[in-house]
């Protein structure tokens, strides 16, 4: 019996998470949420989590039903993400560790979706769309890596999207994209925006500059979100065909917060059908960023034989997900 | 493994600060100084800033070209230092084990 605490808290949302052998004990999570028109920035965020985060400690503790000595291992987002946030929960994470007396692991925020996606979905050896506000990369597993077959040459889409809500001043609560996808059900006209695949690639920042130029100076709310969603979830639908084609997949499984997005899910379906593949999704509750999936992929590279050392789990905000070797699958 | 770029830590700022942070138990300072140096600082150059742990206390000493770079590294580090006590205070004292090395770093 394994039993990894899991700590996240490289965006907007602080979690802790425990997992037990592929059970979810528990996965308490805060977000810190800005004003309408302003986005998170790194102190005012590490701050939020300061400030709770002890307090998301002991509930993950309490909803497991679990003391400190039953741990066996303390995990933590290693990156990437922002800087100061990393830092403040890593402080944690290696504090306990110590004060627990149990080894800790620094693990990679994508591969933490990753994992926390194959356990929830039971998908076999999927093609992987990874989007969130921080990320966005199509991912298959290759010879004990997580290649990266596809990304954005810029922003990711989350980050579009994001932005997009800025500049129209929707709420952020419970977070930007969910009321642009409201917003979306709601238009009724679709407007062509660039359409900016490249290759495996997709790039986001051009259709976000349009979209600015446009949206102020004619105010078209409702039609300006149905119309990004559909551009951008279209090229995100091609650039993982395209992935699929490549590695001869029948399998696609959404991770990240964007990943919630039911139109999202509705366009990749359409896609899987056509090619005979099944999808697989997760609910938001694993696809928003949580400290469970820190745990997950902690589970696994600590029974692969891996630990961090202290001296070795300074944060970055740059981590590559191929750059970790995948010793847990063959 | 992503890997942090090395610094040339060797140049004598013009500013130092240096503060002493006693702990209830060398144990404790150990750990506190086991946390807070393996992150770098943010900023590449003109600040550099070394830990060591001497019986029950924790010293860091600073060194800066400018004032406000000093400001900065040393107000994160108080908010740092805070956040790691208050851990300690929730959820310690540290498990006994059987050995424990106090070792001095330099960020």
């Amino acid at each position: 019996m394994t039993v990894v605490i899991g700590f996240e808290g490289s965006a907007n949302k602080i979690g802790v998470g425990i997992v037990r052998d592929g059970e979810v004990l528990s996965n308490p999570r805060r977000t810190y949420i800005t004003p309408p028109g302003q986005g998170f920035l790194p102190s005012e965020t590490a701050r939020h989590h300061r400030s709770v985060i002890l307090t998301v400690l002991k509930e993950a503790l309490e909803e497991a039903g679990l003391k400190p000595a039953d741990i066996d291992c303390v995990a933590y987002t290693k990156g990437p993400g922002m800087g100061a946030p990393l830092v403040t929960v890593a402080l944690v994470a290696r504090t306990v560790a110590q004060l627990w007396g149990k080894p800790l692991l620094g693990v990679n925020h994508c591969i933490g979706h990753i994992e926390m996606g194959r356990l929830i979905t039971q998908a076999n050896n999927p093609t992987v769309l990874y989007v969130s506000g921080g990320n966005t990369q199509v991912i298959a597993y290759s010879e004990r890596r997580y290649r990266i077959f596809g990304e954005t040459i810029d922003i990711a889409v989350g980050n579009c999207l994001d932005r997009f809500a800025r500049v129209i001043k929707i709420s952020n609560d419970p977070s930007p994209g969910y009321n642009i996808e409201q917003m979306a059900k709601k238009g009724t006209q679709y407007v062509e925006l660039p359409y900016t695949v490249k290759g495996m690639d997709v790039s986001f920042s051009g259709i976000l500059s349009y979209i600015e130029v446009r949206c102020r100076a004619f105010k078209w709310e409702l039609s300006s979100a149905l119309s990004c969603i559909e551009t951008l979830f279209s090229m995100l639908v091609e650039i993982t065909e395209r992935a699929m084609a490549h590695c001869s997949s029948q399998e696609v499984l959404i991770v990240g917060g964007v990943g919630c997005n039911l139109r999202l899910q509705e366009m990749m379906g359409v896609m899987c059908k056509e090619r005979g593949a099944k999808l697989f999704a997760t609910d938001e509750s694993f696809c928003i960023d949580n400290g469970a999936m820190i745990a997950q992929a902690g589970w696994e590279m600590f029974r692969s034989g891996q630990t961090t050392e202290l001296s070795d789990s300074w944060i970055t905000q740059r981590y590559r997900t191929d750059e970790v070797e995948v010793t847990w699958r063959d | 493994m992503a890997a942090p770029c090395t610094e040339n830590n060797h140049k004598q700022g013009k500013l130092e600060f240096v503060l002493d942070v006693p702990f209830p138990s060398s144990r404790e300072a150990s750990i506190a100084l086991q946390s807070l140096s393996p992150d770098r600082e943010p900023r590449k150059g003109g600040i550099s800033k070394e830990l060591t742990v001497s019986g029950c206390t924790l010293s860091v000493s600073w060194r800066a070209d400018e004032a406000r770079i000093l400001r900065v590294s040393v107000g994160s580090f108080m908010d740092h230092l805070s956040l790691v006590m208050e851990t300690m205070e929730a959820f310690g004292p540290p498990v006994s084990v059987t050995t424990q090395t106090v070792s001095s770093t330099m960020t």
